[in-house]
């Protein structure tokens, strides 16, 4: 191979080494990446969906586990991509291994391209994780009871961009930190709380207008919502303008990072 | 074909200026030593090739490529190993070797056999499975320096690969790397011992506060400074004694210790033995203590204040 394709493919080796060593180093230490939402969400649906969900109403027209399993998704997902991308750099600052990649031929959008994919990659991963322990616990919950897909094609546009996005979002995170404790600000006072009130657990139409209009401002809403709609096809708002918003945004944060990347921010003195 | 070009380089860390003005050519092939006291900047210049660091002004490429316009050519072509340990710790050594060579567009079979080869090389094999903070010390500089090579770089730059590092290893270290920059590789080492740079080194630039004092082979290097020559002598003596060979600079005496300041002193050593026998001395001991690059260093900046204040 000449040097011409090995550096004009964005793409090409260097790019897949990179997604693979990343990739591997969640998929190897399953008991910190796969176990923790595992469990969580088995104690998400055990206590919402199951002791909770019992004395709760339909919420336009669903079981309330039904109703909370795509939130519930969402927040796991988004919330390991996030966590993997701003990790994984961090901790190669902090070791300064991340020069093995800043001294090799990858292009800057290559490295920020295997960052962002390997950990949107892990978001889907526990995405499917949590649906597994849905399945588990829907049937308890409803007799016969299943996990519905009923727009299976916005499901899976939904759930790349949001993962992508997040992963996008880690890489600006992992840059910026100068701690280890700078991701647990991000994820606990940020992350969490923009989750919880992105409509996870209630429809928006319970809320008064002025809060209903407040959260609109808030994206999780929109990632939550889509990803609602592509399991039950309910949605508070209009999916396809949220796609379209998510996607341009992601595409901007995406641009951020490269530019990061190039500048050396938080990588070079 | 020039392998490294360096023009008026500057890097300031706030109001630390790490390199002030440098400007220095490395020609392809060539092994070319970087010396200079802690601080001089040499870690600082070699970053700034690698991509680690920015300069402030002027510039530097790596086989005509600038190091920052076409960082991916520049970069494609060098092999570093730094002065810092900079490994990932989370996989096997040789996986560690593979990813390297990845990343420098070597398919993954191909990167497979290099990374073993690169382990064989510096006499780690046997470690492939380990991870590098089990290594031990001598150990992780050789990874260093299998790292570095698992590319096949064009140019290969050590920065003091040999610190804290025994003797033997040491020996084998310089060996295999002559043996690299015979066949064809451009090699820039920095390095605090001066036979280091003496024995390996087709040329030598000496730096202080991230400017150049100067650029000689080892052999004009040499001759700047004072080698010391030490005759431990077996009886007491009262007063130095009389020594005129040609190139003694001077004589102290400290109880049986005479030390003997010349310019070689491989050269004058005979004819202090002769003098002292013929003086009734008998010798227990000798040594040779070769100019330091601190001598020689502090014996340039002296010379170039000098020069300054006429
Ligand atoms: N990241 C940094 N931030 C601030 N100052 C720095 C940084 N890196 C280097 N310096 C300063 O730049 C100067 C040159 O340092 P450099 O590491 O290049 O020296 P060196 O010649 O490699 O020294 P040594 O022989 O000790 O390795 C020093 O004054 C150092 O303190
Ligand atoms: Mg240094």
């Amino acid at each position: 191979m000449s040097i011409q394709d090995a550096l004009g493919d964005r793409f090409g080796v260097g790019f897949r080494s990179l997604l693979k060593r990343e990739v591997l180093r969640f998929v190897r230490r399953p008991r910190n990446t796969f176990l923790p939402p595992a469990v969580t969400n088995v104690l998400y649906f055990a206590v919402f969906g199951l002791i909770l969900g019992d004395r709760i109403d339909a919420i336009q027209g669903f079981d309330y586990i039904l109703f909370i399993l795509p939130g519930l998704v969402v927040l796991g997902a988004v919330s390991n991509a996030f966590e993997n991308a701003s990790f994984s750099i961090f901790h190669g600052r902090w070791n300064e291994y991340i020069h093995e990649t800043l001294t090799s031929p990858l292009a800057y959008s290559s490295q920020v391209f295997a960052y962002v994919a390997a950990a949107a990659l892990r978001g889907i991963v526990v995405g499917f994780i949590i649906v597994a322990v849905g399945l588990v616990f829907v049937p308890f919950a409803i007799e016969g009871g299943s996990v519905p897909v009923r727009r299976p094609l916005y499901l899976v546009a939904f759930m790349l961009t949001i993962t992508t996005l997040f992963a996008a979002f880690g890489v600006v995170g992992g840059l910026w930190a100068r701690d280890f404790d700078y991701l647990t600000v991000l994820n606990q006072f940020i992350l969490r709380p923009l989750t919880f009130f992105g409509g996870v657990f209630y429809s928006l139409d319970i809320l008064s207008p002025v809060y209903r209009t407040v959260s609109l401002l808030n994206p999780m809403v929109y990632m939550v919502n889509g990803v609602r709609y592509g399991f039950l096809g309910y949605t508070d708002v209009n999916a396809d303008l949220s796609l379209a918003v998510l996607v341009g945004l992601t595409l901007a944060v995406l641009a951020v990072d490269v530019a990061l990347f190039r500048r050396g921010y938080g990588i070079i003195e | 074909m020039t392998a490294i070009r360096a023009d008026g380089l500057v890097k300031t860390y706030g109001s630390v200026r790490a390199l002030d003005y440098l400007s220095v050519e490395v020609e392809d092939g060539e092994f070319f030593g970087l010396l200079g006291p802690n601080g001089a900047g040499k870690t600082t210049f070699i970053s700034i090739l690698v991509g680690l660091a920015r300069a402030t002004d002027g510039i530097a490429e790596v086989f005509g490529h600038d190091v920052e316009d076409d960082y991916q050519r520049a970069r494609d072509r060098i092999g570093l190993a730094p002065q810092e340990f900079n490994v990932d710790r989370f996989f096997p050594i040789h996986e560690v070797l593979e990813h390297k060579a990845g990343y420098h567009g070597i398919p993954p079979a191909e990167a497979e056999r290099r990374a073993d080869e690169a382990l064989r090389t510096v006499g780690i094999y046997d470690k492939r499975e380990t991870r590098f903070d089990w290594l031990s010390g001598g150990m992780k500089r050789r990874f260093l320096l299998a790292r570095a090579l698992v590319t096949d770089p064009d140019l290969l730059i050590l920065d003091e690969p040999t610190a804290g590092v025994d003797v033997e290893l040491r020996r084998e270290l310089w060996e295999l790397v002559q043996r690299l920059n015979d066949d064809g590789t451009t090699v820039l080492l920095t390095t605090h011992y001066i036979e280091e740079a003496e024995r390996l080194c087709d040329r030598v630039a000496i730096m202080d506060s991230g400017r150049k004092v100067e650029v000689a082979t080892p052999d004009e290097l040499r001759a700047r400074g004072e080698d010391t020559l030490v005759v431990t002598l077996a009886n007491d003596t009262i007063g130095v004694p009389e020594l005129d060979a040609p190139g003694v600079h001077g004589v102290t005496l400290d109880g049986r210790t005479l030390s003997v300041t010349t310019d070689d002193a491989g050269r004058v050593a005979p004819d202090v033995i002769r003098a002292l026998d013929d003086a009734g001395h008998a010798i227990a001991d000798l040594d040779v203590r070769r100019a330091s690059l601190e001598d020689v260093f502090v014996g340039m900046t002296r010379t170039a204040e000098a020069e300054v204040s006429q």
